[in-house]
């Protein structure tokens, strides 16, 4: 009897190991890049696929035939494993266009399910490559010819071996999320258009992260079928990874610690209750439940827990690890009213913000023409030609759907203009991307709350700093050793600038739950520190106490005089009077005046269309 | 010929299907990815109820309000309750798919895992313009022309229907102007629930033998048909359903039946990839 147990031991470590693995790689994915791959188990499936091809002997040879076989290369270990996890990233690359750049990710992850459903059709269906319905067997186990696999030694020895890769991939992805890489990969699931707009290349990002986590999963695959020696449609349909996800949302998505909890749960969990369930009602009735548990237990978590057992741990920037966390309130007026901006003015931005000498040459910086959006049959933006003085604190003001947001928009590249042209420093960039813009210095804010809700504060300012050497995929995989002292230097400068905006004492908490005010103030903030030439404003005082708002705008004056170029939307024309010069009016998608707040208030055409209502 | 037979039955069923599916798209924003499963369960409560001895057309009826109640129910106390909690959109797709999983499962759990059939004939056979066509597969083709002339007048030319669309178009605007978006929501969804149900019962009866899991797949089909008219659009749905239906059924005659739903893989993610907002539409302002 101690043997049986042995063997069983040994099977729940290798089943623990490969579906830990699995979670893992899910985790990088999904809990921390946002990436929703609904077709991850067909990544797993490649890689077994792959390490029982390149593992097989010839057919003619063995296995007395029966099997239809590619290669039959019969390649010892551990290259099998090695192919299953180059081809596990391999599958990555033709579903990059669809988590790419511009498609929506719940759009994605039915494409992925899609795919994972009509790949185990076809390989189902499609006999001479993976020998169809039947599946590949007799897959042989690693150095089979020197040690039984069998044995007791053999399986406990494979399962050590599991459980430590296992432990290696857990390193890797927590080196890679513990990163200022990781901090974009987050900063992305959180909010992607605005970490774009922060100049994160989103594909670039999310192809690496596909490929790692298909890696991943591969090698996982790898590892399964060296044990189990057979790998069939039957064990990867596309519900398989529904558990998979059910694991990660138990454990606690964003946790890696919470991924291994969730996969010993949920897979290894279900599949080990269920020896121990007498057989009763219908055959199919306990497999059934057992689907309808998963289910239930999805849609119960996301209700009741949806952060998991294990939640994503929030990470403390300021070093001050004891300091409680400050509770914000929710209610704007009380709270920004307390906001003291009293260091502002002892901030030195131009150090701080890298800007170097001030050049006030007043010279074009940027301009349009006759830029044109289109929405449908709809004309939002008509033939639109301005041009932006550098050095100038340039309002845009206008009636609801006048366009403004919209040229904004398309001055960053959030927005493709149906036609017309952008200029920025005397070069076309009309079809650059929104991230080469930002990381060329021209920014933009957003309307609507843009914080990075699950980061704090003080992440997202540092995750704003440009070209830190931590915030590449090989970068982070260097380690500590290799960014860690530029990281320091980049928390120090964020908590001057958040010290300057009197915030200090949020500096740990997540952005999500500041007031409005404290958002918008983390917006601008980490709108500067991405050193931009030019910063786009849209509605920068929307929501905000008046007497803050008066603040924002001394120092946004201030940084004008030190050479930055600020274009602001905004609807409140005490603001525009205080600050902006020149201000550009814009009406019904078209430029009705611009000028001084006083030269504008004397043109009747702009006091009908606007100054009046 | 007789290809185009079968293709003009799945595209009509699926046509029932997607314009649902779309709708419920178009007012919530939610891909309902448990859509399958309600069908499915429709077809078996219309089954029990022609075992019966209640004929299956009538029987139909019970399948229709099935899908009905059990979609408002699914949106009222699960999709809008998860929506209200300002979740990352993925979330309420990732609660769909739990949901089908248990519709599905549950479903079997009930009835195992048999295959069944309405007792009802198939009713003559007509030939015309080279098409065979059995008096069921005629009878499914009027449902769905009723449903598709039905939808276009509820949309074009009622109270209801202008309330939905302003609704989808965009739905803080709608409640300002006065709409009762609420209200609106919550009759689409009874309404694409009944087209649901009606779906799920016009395809298991044209199938001839049916599951507790016959419908998983369907979601494959569905989600082709209404990315190519564009998602939310129902007349987007209805050509797109009509096209992937024949596109479907005729490819199987050349090819091996088993991968005729690769075509509506390769569509859907051709446009995924190019144009997400379909054939016809154009991306919408926020």
């Amino acid at each position: 009897m101690p043997q049986s147990y042995g063997f069983y031991l040994a099977i729940i470590l290798v089943y623990g190991a490969v579906d830990a693995m699995a979670c893992l790689g899910l985790n990088l994915e999904f809990g921390v890049a946002g990436i929703s791959n609904f077709g991850y188990i067909i990544f797993q499936s490649v890689g077994a696929y792959v390490a029982a091809v390149l593992s097989m002997p010839n057919a003619k040879t063995s296995n007395g035939g029966f099997q239809q076989y590619i290669f039959g290369w019969h390649l010892p270990w551990p290259f099998p494993w090695i192919g299953a996890a180059l081809a596990g990233g391999l599958l990555a690359i033709p579903f990059v266009f669809l988590v790419g750049k511009r498609l929506r990710g719940d759009f994605a992850a039915v494409g992925l399910l899609v795919s994972a459903v009509l790949l185990n059709l076809l390989v189902t269906n499609y006999v001479p490559l993976f020998n169809g319905a039947a599946g590949i067997s007799l897959v042989p186990s690693p150095f089979q010819n020197y040690w039984n696999p069998q044995g007791l030694g053999y399986q406990f020895a494979y399962g050590a071996v599991a459980v430590i890769l296992t432990i290696g991939v857990y390193f890797l992805v927590k080196r890679i999320t513990e990163s200022p890489y990781g901090r974009s990969l987050r900063a992305m699931r959180d909010n992607d258009i605005v970490a774009d707009s922060l100049g994160k290349d989103l594909r670039k990002q999310r192809t690496s992260i596909l490929i790692v986590g298909g890696m991943i999963a591969g090698l996982s695959g790898a590892i399964l079928v060296g044990f189990i020696t057979l790998w069939a449609p039957g064990a990867w349909g596309y519900a398989e990874t529904i558990v998979l996800f059910a694991a990660i949302i138990i454990g606690g998505a964003g946790n890696h610690k919470g991924a291994i909890l969730g996969a010993i749960l949920v897979p290894v969990g279900f599949e080990e209750i269920t020896r121990y369930l007498p057989p009763v009602g219908n055959p199919e009735l306990v497999p059934a439940l057992e689907w309808v548990a998963i289910g239930l237990l999805i849609v119960l978590f996301l209700w009741f827990r949806p952060n998991g057992i294990l939640p994503e741990r929030r990470r403390i920037l300021s070093g001050n690890k004891n300091a409680p966390v400050p509770v914000p309130t929710k209610s704007d007026d009380e709270s920004d009213a307390l906001i003291m901006i009293g260091d502002l003015q002892k901030l030195n931005f131009r150090e701080l913000l890298r800007l170097g000498e001030p050049v006030n040459d007043n010279r074009v910086i940027l301009s349009t023409n006759a830029l044109t959006k289109t929405f449908n049959t709809v004309t939002v933006v008509s033939d639109v030609s301005i041009a932006i003085h550098q050095g100038r604190l340039t309002g845009m003001i206008g009636p609801n759907g006048a366009g403004k947001s919209t040229t904004l928009a398309m001055l960053a590249g959030t927005l493709k203009p149906s036609s017309g042209q952008i200029f920025y420093e005397g070069e076309d960039i009309t079809s650059m991307p929104s991230d080469k813009r930002a990381l060329a210095g021209l920014v933009r804010t957003f309307q609507l709350a843009s914080e990075f809700k699950k980061l704090t504060v003080l992440e997202n300012l540092v995750c704003a700093i440009p070209k830190q050497s931590g915030d590449t995929f090989l970068g982070s995989v260097r380690g500590k050793r290799y960014w860690g002292a530029e990281d320091r230097d980049n928390i120090e400068r964020a908590k001057e600038v958040l010290e300057g905006f009197g915030l200090t004492q949020y500096a740990d908490a997540y952005a999500g739950g500041l007031s409005g005010g404290q958002r918008r103030l983390v917006e601008i903030m980490r709108a500067l520190l991405t050193e931009p030439k030019v910063l786009l404003l849209d509605e920068p005082m929307a929501g905000v106490h008046p007497n803050l708002a008066h603040k924002i705008g001394d120092q946004l004056t201030k940084l004008c005089e030190g050479g930055m170029t600020i274009v602001m939307v905004e609807h409140e024309l005490s603001i525009m009077d205080a600050f902006c010069d020149p201000v550009i009016v814009l009406a019904e998608g078209q430029v009705l005046a611009q000028g001084t707040m006083s030269e504008l208030r004397q043109k009747e055409e702009v006091v009908e269309a606007y100054l009046v209502g | 010929m007789s290809s185009l037979g079968f293709g003009l039955i799945t595209a009509a069923v699926l046509a029932i299907a997607t314009v649902g599916f779309t709708m419920q798209f178009a007012v919530t924003n939610v891909l309902n990815l448990a859509y399958g499963s309600i069908m499915i369960n429709s077809a078996f409560v219309s089954y029990y109820v022609n075992e019966h001895g209640v004929s299956a057309w009538v029987a139909l009826l019970g399948g229709v309000i099935t899908g009905a109640v059990a979609s408002w129910f699914l949106n009222r106390f699960v999709y809008t309750p998860f929506q209200r909690r300002n979740l990352a959109p993925i979330t309420v797709v990732i609660v769909s798919l739990g949901i089908d999983l248990i519709g599905t499962f549950g479903l079997q759990a009930i009835v195992g895992g048999g295959y069944v059939s309405f007792s009802q004939s198939q009713g003559h056979e007509y030939r015309f313009a080279g098409l065979i066509l059995s008096g069921l597969q005629l009878i499914i083709l009027g449902i769905c022309a009723v449903v598709l002339v039905g939808v276009h007048g509820l949309l074009k030319y009622t109270r209801l229907g202008k309330a939905m669309r302003a609704t989808s178009a965009n739905r803080n605007l709608a409640r300002n102007s006065g709409v009762k978006t609420q209200f609106i929501i919550s009759t689409t969804w009874l309404i694409s629930g009944a087209l649901c149900g009606l779906a799920g019962t016009v395809f298991a009866m044209n199938a001839g033998v049916f599951e507790a899991t016959s419908a998983q797949q369907y979601i494959v089909l569905l989600l082709a048909a209404m990315f190519l008219g564009g998602p939310g659009e129902p007349y987007g749905a209805m050509f797109g359903a009509i096209t992937i239906g024949l596109a479907t059924e005729i490819s199987a005659a050349y090819v091996n039946p088993q991968y005729k739903l690769v075509i509506a893989f390769l569509v859907l993610l051709g446009m995924l990839t190019f144009r997400p907002f379909g054939l016809f539409g154009s991306e919408k302002t926020n």
